[in-house]
């Protein structure tokens, strides 16, 4: 008897022990649920941001199996990027649209020096601004491509011609990249010296560079507005070189959350650094008249230079005794 | 003009250069993300084989792809 009263209240006790247990592997609903309590992806978070399984292929990077990061990446790549895209570049559009409408073309003031050049830029120095520019003007159609071509020029020219025209813009975008980068160290530095922000670049900023009101800033070879762009040119240049090498070349530097960064900053930089650039394609043609002769044919019309870039044209006018600024068909700059 | 000739010259020279540059280092799917026991055969250009055209019949017309895999 006493030994049966013994292995009652033990049943009892152990049945008080496993009532909890056997109460988690039950569902809300009552029903039994066998896995309520084995790992989960939740658990495996807790260990590590992404889960991976194990495989035998050479690819060790199909070893990831889920990584959240990804869906917050491709959240921002089809959701924010085309409408931060849109806003960014055709807000340029409408902006320069807009000021030419109201400002208009700048005009060249005419004096008695006009009609007399000066050499502003040499060969080189063209030719390596010509080597970026073009590169540039296709990075951009083919980036732009990216983000935009599934949604716009898809259902205009049908998905066949699209695989192509975005193929070819890819092979363009990934090889083109090189000179472009190339180019970029070449104006770097060709220019840098005549490039460092000084007191006047201040007092230009503090009367709009003339183009607020008639009086026109003193400048030197570059005033503070193209010392912008160049400080633009060479640093997104340099960001969109490192992140897009860290592109082309997949998991060399950088895993797939590494990557996915790289694409965010690179698309971000890219879509701000082509209204940057349209804002200069303005003002060195259709913004201002004589602008463009300076990469054109290397020579601008003395009046204009002296009009906007005077500290620039007397340093010049200095070094004319040894003549090292006197081209073909070119006179004194005095 | 003759500046900006040189360039886009020198651009497309340089990223011919790049492309080829780049190819040494590229390998076919096939061979980079597969093993030889994963291999049927030399698929060719792609995982789908050389013969595949890549025309593929709507399953209510036509009980079979008219593309074919390698092997």
């Amino acid at each position: 008897m006493r030994r049966r009263l013994t292995s009652i209240a033990l049943l009892a006790a152990t049945l008080a022990l496993t009532a909890p247990a056997v109460a988690q592997v039950r569902a809300p609903d009552g029903a039994p649920n066998p896995t309520a309590s084995s790992v989960n992806e939740e658990m495996l978070f807790k260990q590590d941001p992404k889960i991976h399984g194990r495989i035998s292929i050479p690819n060790a990077t199909a070893a990831n199996l889920i990584q959240p990061q990804g869906r917050e990446w491709r959240e921002f790549r089809e959701a924010w990027l085309p409408w931060i895209g849109g806003l960014v570049v055709l807000g340029m559009l409408a902006a320069l649209g807009l000021f030419y409408f109201t400002r208009g073309r700048i005009r060249l003031e005419h004096s008695e020096e006009s009609g007399r050049k000066i050499l502003r830029f040499n060969s080189f120095e063209r030719f390596s601004h010509w080597m970026t520019a073009t590169c540039f003007i296709v990075l951009s159609l083919s980036g732009l491509n990216y983000i935009f071509g599934k949604r716009l020029l898809m259902p205009l020219i049908g998905p066949e011609a699209f695989a192509t025209l975005a193929q070819y813009g890819k092979y363009a975008h990934i090889y083109l990249a090189w000179p472009f980068m190339l180019g970029v160290l070449f104006m770097l530095v060709l220019w840098i010296k005549d490039n460092i922000p000084g007191k006047i670049d201040w007092i230009w900023l503090k009367q709009g560079g003339g183009l607020l009101g008639d009086a026109h800033p003193s400048a030197g070879r570059f005033n503070a507005g193209q010392k912008m762009v160049f400080w633009m040119v060479v640093g997104f240049g340099l960001a969109m070189g490192a992140t897009g090498i860290m592109m082309i070349f997949p998991f060399a530097v950088t895993d797939i959350n590494g990557m996915q960064i790289m694409q965010v900053i690179h698309s971000l930089i890219g879509v701000v650094f082509i209204a940057g650039i349209l804002a200069h394609i303005y003002i060195g043609s259709l913004g201002m008249e004589g602008a463009y002769d300076a990469m054109g044919s290397g020579e601008v019309d003395l009046a204009w230079a002296k009009v906007h870039h005077d500290l620039w044209v007397k340093e010049q006018q200095a070094k004319t005794a040894s003549g090292p600024q006197l081209g073909r068909g070119q006179v004194p700059a005095e | 003009m003759k500046a900006f000739l040189v360039a886009v010259a020198a651009a497309l020279v340089l990223a011919t250069a790049a492309s080829f540059l780049l190819g040494e280092n590229q390998r076919f799917a096939y061979q980079a993300f597969a093993t030889s026991g994963a291999r049927v055969s030399d698929p060719g250009t792609n995982l789908v084989g050389p013969r595949w055209t890549g025309d593929i019949k709507e399953p209510g017309k036509a009980g079979h792809h008219k593309a074919e895999a390698g092997s």
